[in-house]
């Protein structure tokens, strides 16, 4: 399916920028419900509108999401942020997948950054960013061993970030830097941080360079 | 407050560095001031004190017009020394000229004759700080500013460079993999000392890029990281052009006069790995001159090609 898509992807063709896929693995399960996918809905929205703001981060970044509540749905494959007109919105129900999706949003980063390499265009370290109220309902363990192996070798930068009652512990087994708990629904908060994290990444001179990020006490709780 | 012990006003700031903040004065928007952060401060202040002060020393008439030096030094209540105002530039980042999608937003009606004038303008700043014994180190495409409506060019972010006053060395401490030649991959920066050889290196990636709308020369199709490319001379054009990325870059390529293509190819392949094969910054003056009377004469295409319409045919290109 990757090489069919690769056909098609004439962005990667007449668009050199250097590239910083992020994919967004969201858990829209019941527990989500009300007040908070509202707010996360929102988020993504500010998230995309700040991209689009910053002309070099749309020429570079590549939004994927991808969506655990009651099954794991590809809301988004990969889009450059300038391409992107809008993002579908966000509903709340069923238990929590993130295991598969996981699995899911690591097969397409692998999709993604092979069809990188194809086309000869060059790629800062990709992000996954994972967000949950919860405890995946789902086997996960494995998952966990494969995209926390990724960011042991530098390839692969995973962020987890837990909501209200999240399991942190579950969550810090995806990554090598331990989850943050969201400060109430800051949704909003995180992700203009998120842009601006992704807005430094594409203005850096370098794709194997160390970024400094912002601060995230915009956003994370103590 | 300045050296005279003068309150000054700072303006709104402009932009947050790794390093500092960067403000405007209030009354004189043609002056900026670089604040650095408290805990840079605690850690180096002395240090950079004392290279700002040496590169202060080293001003002179030219270097106030094309690059942002330091000039005046700025100090907070207690007199403590904070960082220094300059000249502020004008234009626009060299980045979004070398810039596929970007370049047309932010230089209307640039053509290949309006970039070979920016890159000579370029070369000559360089030479003209080689000349005064400093080394930029740390190229990058967004601490070049260029005048849209004229060929002005000015450097900013200075007080990284590299400089050699009175005997004493100061490093150039930051740097870029992908813009830095190999002999000096691998190396903590603050122990690298720059040449006018790894200069050149540096500057042909600079020359390419904005040629070449954006391309890294080590962006080669199937490969690894522009890093590891470059660190084995892995350069897609020239002889055999293999690798090249897919689209209009080898049309653009081919655009290209042999001399210029001939010196990157030496520059990017056997020059990765021998300093002494590298174009020197005064044949690329040379070159990009020559290049520039062919075009006023008619004799190479003065229109950029544009992506976003691609041709089957380049597609051949790059198997």
């Amino acid at each position: 399916m990757a090489t069919y898509r690769l056909n098609r992807d004439s962005d990667l063709i007449d668009n050199p920028s250097p590239r910083c896929a992020c994919m967004l693995v969201l858990d829209t399960s019941a527990s989500m419900f009300g007040q908070p996918i509202r707010e996360l809905n929102a988020g993504v929205q500010a998230f995309i509108s700040a991209i689009q703001e910053d002309d070099m981060a749309a020429c570079s970044v590549e939004l994927g999401v991808i969506t655990a509540g009651g099954k794991v749905t590809e809301q988004l494959p990969f889009t450059t942020a300038m391409n992107i007109s809008q993002c579908r919105q966000f509903t709340a129900s069923g238990l929590t997948p993130l295991g598969s999706a996981m699995e899911l949003a690591l097969d397409r980063l692998e999709e993604r950054t092979a069809a990188y390499r194809k086309a000869g265009v060059a790629y800062y370290q990709p992000w996954l960013v994972v967000i949950s109220d919860g405890v995946p309902t789902d086997q996960w363990q494995a998952a966990s061993v494969r995209a926390r192996t990724l960011a042991q070798q530098r390839k692969l930068v995973v962020m987890p970030v837990g909501v209200e009652e999240a399991d942190l512990d579950a969550l810090s087994a995806f990554s090598t830097r331990p989850a943050k708990r969201l400060d109430g629904l800051k949704f909003r908060e995180f992700f203009l941080w998120l842009s601006a994290s992704m807005s430094r990444v594409s203005a850096s001179s370098s794709t194997t360079d160390q970024v400094k990020l912002p601060p995230t006490d915009s956003w994370d709780s103590i | 407050m300045d050296s005279q012990g003068k309150e000054r006003q700072l303006g709104k700031r402009l932009e947050r560095g790794g390093e500092g903040e960067i403000y405007a004065l209030r009354d004189r928007p043609d002056v900026i001031v670089k604040w650095y952060y408290p805990e840079v401060l605690d850690k180096r202040g002395e240090e950079l004190h004392r290279k700002v002060e040496a590169m202060r020393g080293l001003r002179d008439a030219h270097m106030t017009r094309d690059v942002c030096w330091p000039l005046i030094r700025v100090f907070d209540q207690q007199q403590r020394w904070i960082g220094f105002a300059m000249y502020r530039a004008r234009g626009v980042k060299m980045s979004f000229l070398a810039h596929a999608l970007l370049y047309q937003r932010y230089f209307p009606g640039l053509d290949r004759r309006r970039v070979v004038g920016y890159l000579i303008r370029f070369v000559e700043i360089v030479q003209q700080l080689h000349d005064a014994g400093v080394c930029i180190g740390d190229y990058n495409l967004n601490n070049v500013f260029c005048v849209p409506s004229s060929d002005q060019v000015t450097l900013i972010d200075c007080d990284s460079y590299q400089l050699r006053v009175g005997g004493t060395f100061y490093p150039c401490p930051v740097g870029s993999p992908d813009m830095t030649p190999k002999e000096h991959q691998g190396v903590s920066f603050r122990h690298v000392v720059r040449t006018p050889r790894s200069e050149a290196f540096s500057l042909a990636i600079v020359l390419f890029k904005c040629l070449m709308l954006g391309r890294h020369p080590y962006d080669i199709v199937g490969g690894d990281d522009p890093v590891r490319n470059l660190r084995r001379g892995n350069f897609a054009y020239g002889r055999g052009q293999r690798d090249v990325p897919q689209g209009v870059w080898y049309e653009l390529w081919r655009e290209l006069p042999e001399t210029i293509r001939d010196m990157f190819v030496t520059t990017f392949t056997v020059g990765a790995d021998a300093p002494i094969q590298r174009a020197t910054l005064s044949q690329w003056h040379v070159a990009l001159s020559e290049y520039r009377e062919a075009m006023a004469a008619g004799e190479h295409a003065v229109q950029l090609a544009t992506p976003g319409r691609p041709q089957r045919s380049q597609v051949l290109y790059a198997r």
